[in-house]
């Protein structure tokens, strides 16, 4: 069996200039895939090129020989030759490149940590692959479970949940104090792209009704419109504060028009329910104070971006957590790829015996032109049995072995012993 | 046989209050689990603590201060256990368990003290002492939503979000949660506490008959019945209701205090 190997470059060892001369879209890759194969460089192989990494993963004899072939393709598109390439390169084998492509896999690896779009892209590099015949029983199991890998990090650590962005962390901070946002009313002061998706990403969490003010009257109202909300005067838009729960204020007013008196009164009004303020403006619209009230809580813009880098530092911290899966699973893989090693051995075996026990009893029944159904049912029965017994033995033995790490020695002796053509992993039987 | 069961639950209270400090700061799941499973074993030996112990004796193991306040850290954990369950709060117990924790640690003698059999009892006082026991078990989760309260409040006035900020469930949620716990507690202390009333006035013609454990009841129920009338008016609700929980509870441990340290009629 070939090496496993895995080379390329990304965000931390190319610059993006390099980067952009070496992407290639989805027929070039194939075209590359399918002409390293048929070269005999590599047994398998797929290529991931995305803005923040190229890189080609597979198995092959001489793997420098196939990620070097592989790279002066990449390159020849835009006249770089390999030696310019080659310096950014990093190249693993075995483990390393398993780790590696789980770490990919899992979004650990990325430019902004957990960002989820980097496993769809995985996926397509695979399929590309697939589409190109290079992917055998090596990557099938590499990939299945890389994407199996990526789903338990999503799941067991908050690395991928945590938001990066400001408009995020606005309805992350929401959801700290109301919990759910279901039917939670928003109140958009002024207007701005900001605002607006703060806006947009509370009422996909269920928040509603959104009323809008804003100094122009049809503007109010083309932005209620398209949130399908209540269009409110400006003049009434602090009598409004008493109906919603979250107000998101980015009026250019030049001095704050939320004052902490009028806040104070309007909680009082509304029993003491909590009150959360996002002011986006700049200056800001929410005066100091409202955030001292009690139940009332205000994030100006500086604050949503130091909850912002918080949750990165906290994102770094999970996937330390992370990386403690995902080497486990790189375990967990060695082991596969182990039994993956044996299984072809055990395939021919069982078909060998089959056969023989298939040819033996027709001849025996040809002997016996008399005999009725149920004779032809226990003979059937008995040639079964006596096969399942003998392969029972040597099967689990191989499975032993290859757990143990001696795998490829059985597998030489159980082929030599039954006279199995083409076992020991040999390309024929590996594409079953 | 039950002294060394005694000690082995505290041990194992005192390993799963560890484990949930642990998972609070550094979010391991296998500590969530250890904190459960080493929770769920403290309280099977704690129970079979208990039911040897009311064997040996041919009565409730309830009829002394420390076997009162012994039962209390048995159902708060209990409480702890199905609260964890159904609110989704897997960091409950790192603001429980210490509590209870603090409780079985404070009662150096324990199960294991040869308390003189009380004299006077009655079903009365058997009745009286399960429902104020129900109710402050309830309490012990009251303390803990209000203090998880407070310090999440905290960290979103503060806008700079600890660790603590990520594992702590909403400021919703621990309000509900303080809030359940204080209507499921609170009409079992009352009915408790009017029971031992009317109970002291029949048996002493007083009520409070000069007894300091009587007298701190009666003031840590009127801080409870404050925080919820003041719920129901409207306005006492968030933070103002974690402080008066925390006062509730302050009085709670100094009524226990008191009825450990000293003999009165309760310290019989």
């Amino acid at each position: 069996m070939g090496t496993l190997f895995l080379a390329g470059l990304n965000h931390h060892t190319a610059p993006v200039e390099m980067r952009e001369q070496l992407a290639a879209d989805g027929d070039k890759v194939r075209q590359i895939l399918v002409d390293l194969a048929g070269a005999g460089v590599l047994d398998e192989a797929m290529i991931l090129a995305t803005c923040n990494r190229v890189e080609i993963c597979g198995v092959g004899p001489v793997p420098g020989e196939a990620w070097r072939a592989a790279f002066a393709r990449l390159g020849a598109q835009h006249g770089v030759g390999l030696a310019t390439i080659e310096p950014l390169l990093y190249a693993k084998t075995d483990d390393e490149a398993v780790l590696h492509v789980f770490r990919v896999a899992a979004s650990l690896d990325s430019m902004i940590l957990g960002e989820p779009q980097i496993l769809g892209q995985v996926k397509d590099a695979f399929a590309l692959a697939q589409s190109a015949g290079t992917v055998g029983p090596v990557l099938h199991a590499l990939m299945s479970q890389a994407f199996g890998v990526a789903k338990k990090v999503r799941t067991e650590t908050e690395v991928g949940r945590l938001a990066v962005s400001v408009s995020f962390a606005a309805v992350e901070l929401a959801r700290k104090i109301f919990g759910s946002l279901d039917g939670k009313a928003v109140l958009l002061m002024g207007a701005g792209e900001m605002s607006e998706l703060a806006a947009r990403h509370l009422i996909d969490q269920g928040a509603h009704p959104v009323y809008v003010a804003n100094r122009t009257w049809s503007r109010a109202q083309d932005l209620a419109r398209s949130f399908s909300g209540i269009a409110v005067r400006f003049e009434d838009a602090l009598a409004t504060m008493g109906l919603v729960d979250i107000v998101i204020t980015s009026t250019a007013a030049p001095e704050p028009i939320v004052r902490a008196l009028t806040v104070r009164q309007v909680l009082h009004a509304r029993r003491e329910r909590p009150l959360f303020f996002i002011d986006i403006a700049v200056p800001r619209n929410v005066e100091a104070g409202v955030n001292d009230l009690d139940n009332a809580f205000c994030y100006d813009i500086d604050d949503l971006r130091s909850v912002v880098e918080a949750n990165l530092r906290e994102r770094q911290r999970e996937a330390h957590r992370a990386l403690a899966i995902v080497e486990r699973e790189v375990q967990r893989f060695g082991a596969r790829l182990a039994e993956l090693e044996v299984v072809p051995t055990i395939v021919s075996l069982r078909d060998k015996l089959e056969a023989i026990r298939r040819g033996e009893l027709a001849r025996a029944l040809g002997r016996l032109p008399a005999a009725d159904e149920e004779t032809r049912r226990v003979m059937e029965a008995l040639s079964q049995a006596i096969v399942n017994k003998v392969l029972h033995t040597p099967t689990v033995k191989l499975r032993d072995s290859s757990r143990a790490g001696h795998g490829a020695r059985f597998v030489e002796l159980v082929s030599e012993i039954f006279g199995l053509k083409g076992a020991g992993g040999q390309p024929e039987d590996r594409g079953r | 046989m039950n002294a060394t069961l005694y000690d082995v639950a505290l041990t194992a209270y005192i390993v799963a209050t560890a484990a949930a400090l642990g998972y609070l700061l550094r979010r391991r799941e296998g500590l969530s689990r250890l904190s459960i499973l080493m929770t769920q074993l403290g309280w099977v030996c704690h129970t079979v603590a208990l039911v040897l112990r009311a064997v040996e004796r041919g009565r409730p193991p309830i009829a002394t201060l420390p076997e009162v306040v012994s039962v209390i850290i048995w159902v708060a954990v209990l409480l702890e256990l199905w609260a964890e369950w159904q609110y989704q709060v897997k960091v409950l117990g790192a603001f429980v368990l210490p509590v209870v924790l603090m409780l079985g640690l404070a009662l150096p003698t324990g199960l294991r003290a040869l308390i003189t059999e009380p004299s006077i009892r009655s079903a009365w006082i058997w009745v009286h002492v399960i429902l104020a026991l129900l109710g402050l078990a309830a309490l012990v989760l009251n303390f803990a939503g209000a203090v998880m309260y407070l310090l999440q409040e905290r960290q979103l006035k503060a806008k700079r979000p600890g660790r603590v900020y990520y594992r702590l469930p909403s400021l919703e949620t621990l309000d509900r949660f303080t809030f359940r716990t204080l209507t499921l507690g609170f009409p079992f202390l009352t009915a408790g506490l009017l029971l031992g009333a009317l109970w002291a006035g029949a048996a002493w013609g007083s009520v409070f008959a000069f007894d300091p454990v009587a007298a701190l009841s009666i003031a840590m129920w009127v801080v409870y019945a404050a925080t919820l009338s003041g719920r129901a008016l409207g306005a006492w609700r968030g933070r103002r209701a974690a402080y008066l929980a925390i006062a509730g509870f302050g009085t709670l441990l100094l009524m226990l205090g008191v009825g450990v340290l000293i003999q009165g009629r309760h310290g019989s």
